[in-house]
């Protein structure tokens, strides 16, 4: 016997999310900083960025040490990506957004592929978190939860058919 | 039932059982339960947590961290660096695959007998393995209701261009095309080792240890006597006590990546030193095509069926949609760029490329954690540009504006004639985006300790009492999805398997 799964947020089945890893004010500066670049200007709420951070910072929580790690070295890196650039001696959290975003766009085009790879991480982890948030779906006219409840209840029809 | 959990667990806890089966995928759920069916007393020790059915949701910020290896962000290092993606909670893999059931062309298994010098790895003798595994997971195909109009879309390609086009068998039970399979199917129609195979090991009296990482094997006098591991706070992260399990014999089912990652830790494999090589792992490329209409791709079962006309240059074409955040990941844009192509996600058409391996990568323990190297040699990169050639002429032969392909100096191809350009953008294999869910091979199974990490029984040559029994056992790349011959040789093993007191 399948239960019915409640398809909401987070559903009450005695699992627990990790508490996000903890990381120093002037990391998660840097993690606001390289997400506001990323991500969309719209839609947003005021809590978009924190949302972002924070569920980056609870997927590390799911890596091994060195593997997480590593993401926060490579933000650093990213950070500095004017300098590596020559194209300016001020960090990336210095910087206005757009001119920030228009250095990690480079960052994503580069020929070197360590500076490519730089951005995996934060782009992979920045544009799923916030393209997984209700108030975007709904600018996608992505509705991925009544179409599910429709199929489960499409599977139960078929179910009691055989049954029948 | 009895799964336990790290609320459950005192420090020093002891646990004993016949058998010991880490990991609960397509390797270690099916070999559990063969041997619980058998009568022997089963543990599984399982990493990830217990999560029915019940508790699937279609939201990728919590469907990664449960049910994926590191939240889903895994890399393969080399030249291009490729992201993976594995199951990490009761059922493994097979909880968030596709659940496709090819099984291996008949030449590879051939290759496999002639490989070993076993008649019994041949095709002849697997298909008894292969029908009893079908069997138990439902294997057929799609009822025409659950397919969407993206695999529809490319069936109708594959037809104006001639090209062969086969419908996907898959692990599914009156699936309705919920396009959920990656983040845990919520109809539960897919059968997962979590609905198909563990039940019927738990209804025998196996038992279930989560949310315990196996960190190192119990020996004693040379022999594996059963398996050390921590307990991880699901809060916390943290490794908080240790657990014993003991037993007569001990099954490692943990996958291509972390079963070497494991055996590594006690020097294993020294007589063929190959423990960790021949790492295989069929990487895929991204082609996501712009349709002038809506598709709706996540309408509709994830890749109803493959386009195989060019299985024999060891390539295939397929669909798979993917949630917005998945599809956003990997699209080459940024910010408001980004957010105006995202717009049109109901119109794109999410298909790939898959190449079989030409050659073996390795995977070695690196700061306490498992290291995956692998780069593609100049044919698998030359197969890479005609399979993404192929795939995005098809959609413009269907009628798509644009067609993002996967490379990182040339991404957007707008009509077939800027096709033209891959041969002469691409000359170098660093510019090309991959990524797999298909790893193998990492302890290939042989006829003498030389030449292989464990023998024809699947138990490690220079450990006795510890058998393998997951994808690392291929002696070869399968060329398909790999699960049923996952399945296949984890039957064997059982059948294979033998306790001494």
């Amino acid at each position: 016997m399948v239960l019915i799964p409640v398809l909401e947020r987070h559903p009450d089945d005695g699992w627990t999310l990790a508490v996000p890893m903890t990381v120093s004010p002037r990391m998660r500066r840097l993690l606001l900083k390289l997400a506001d670049a990323i991500l969309p200007d719209r839609p947003r709420t005021d809590a978009t960025l924190d949302t972002v951070i924070d569920h980056a910072l609870v997927s590390l929580q799911y890596m091994p040490r060195s593997s997480a790690r590593t993401f926060l070295l490579g933000t650093q890196v990213l950070n500095w990506l004017p300098l590596l650039r020559f194209r300016g001696l001020r960090p990336l959290t210095a910087l206005p957004k757009d001119t920030a975003r228009r250095h990690l766009v480079a960052a994503t085009k580069s020929k070197w592929l360590p500076v490519r790879v730089l951005m995996y991480g934060p782009l992979g982890l920045f544009m799923s978190s916030y393209f997984d948030q209700d108030y975007v779906h709904r600018e996608l006219d992505y509705a991925p939860k009544p179409f599910v409840e429709e199929r489960i209840q499409l599977r139960r029809k078929w179910l009691e058919e055989s049954d029948g | 039932m009895t799964i336990l959990a790290h609320r459950d667990y005192r420090a020093g806890d002891r646990y004993h059982a016949d058998v010991i089966v880490v990991g609960t995928g397509a390797g270690g759920g099916v070999v559990g339960t063969e041997l619980a069916e058998l009568g022997h007393d089963v543990l599984f020790v399982e990493e990830g947590g217990y999560h029915p059915t019940s508790s699937f949701n279609p939201y990728l910020t919590e469907s990664l961290p449960r049910l994926y290896r590191d939240a889903g962000g895994t890399i393969i290092m080399g030249r291009p660096p490729i992201p993976y993606a594995e199951g990490r909670c009761v059922g493994g893999g097979t909880v968030v695959n596709g659940g496709m059931t090819w099984r291996p062309p008949e030449k590879v298994l051939q290759d496999w007998q002639d490989l070993t010098g076993c008649p019994d790895l041949g095709p002849r003798a697997m298909e008894r393995l292969f029908d009893r595994v079908e069997s138990r997971i439902h294997a057929k195909p799609q009822r025409p209701e659950s397919i969407g109009q993206d695999s529809r879309l490319l069936e109708e390609g594959a037809r104006r261009l001639g090209w062969r086009y086969d419908q996907n068998r898959r692990a599914q039970d009156r699936c309705a095309g919920s396009n959920q399979c990656l983040t845990g199917c919520p109809t539960g129609a897919k059968q997962s080792t979590l609905l198909s195979y563990l039940p019927m090991a738990f209804a025998r009296g196996a038992r279930c240890l989560t949310e315990v990482r196996v960190d190192r094997l119990w020996i004693e006098r040379g022999r594996c006597i059963g398996v050390i591991g921590k307990a991880i706070n699901p809060r916390t992260r943290q490794a908080d006590m240790e657990i014993r399990v003991h037993g007569k014999a001990v099954v490692i089912a943990c996958g291509a990546v972390q079963t070497p990652f494991l055996l590594q830790r006690h020097k294993l494999g020294r007589p063929s030193r190959q423990l960790g090589k021949n790492f295989l792992c069929h990487p895929n490329a991204k082609v996501v095509a712009l349709y002038p209409h809506d598709i709706h791709a996540w309408q509709g079962v994830s890749q109803a069926g493959q386009i195989r006309e060019f299985r024999d240059e060891g390539i295939l074409i397929a669909e798979n949609a993917v949630p917005p955040g998945t599809a956003a990941a990997q699209i080459p844009f940024l910010g408001q760029e980004a957010f105006d192509l995202m717009k049109r996600y109901n119109a794109m058409a999410m298909t790939g490329v898959l190449v079989e391996d030409s050659h073996a990568g390795t995977v070695t323990r690196s700061f306490g954690a498992p290291m995956a190297k692998y780069s593609i040699t100049r044919y698998d990169h030359e197969r890479f540009l005609r399979g993404v050639r192929h795939l995005a002429t098809l959609h413009f032969e269907m009628g798509a504006d644009e067609v993002i392909l996967p490379f990182s100096n040339f991404h957007l191809a707008k009509s077939v004639d800027d096709l033209s350009r891959i041969e002469s953008t691409q000359r170098s294999r660093s510019t090309i985006e991959l990524f797999t869910v298909h790893m193998m091979g990492t302890c290939r199974m042989g006829v003498e300790p030389r030449s292989s990490i464990v023998n024809l029984d699947g138990e490690v040559w220079d450990l006795p009492g510890c058998y393998v029994a997951d994808a690392s056992l291929f002696p070869t790349a399968v060329g398909v999805n790999p699960q049923v011959t996952i399945m296949a040789l984890a039957t064997r093993v059982a059948e294979r398997l033998t306790l001494r007191n």
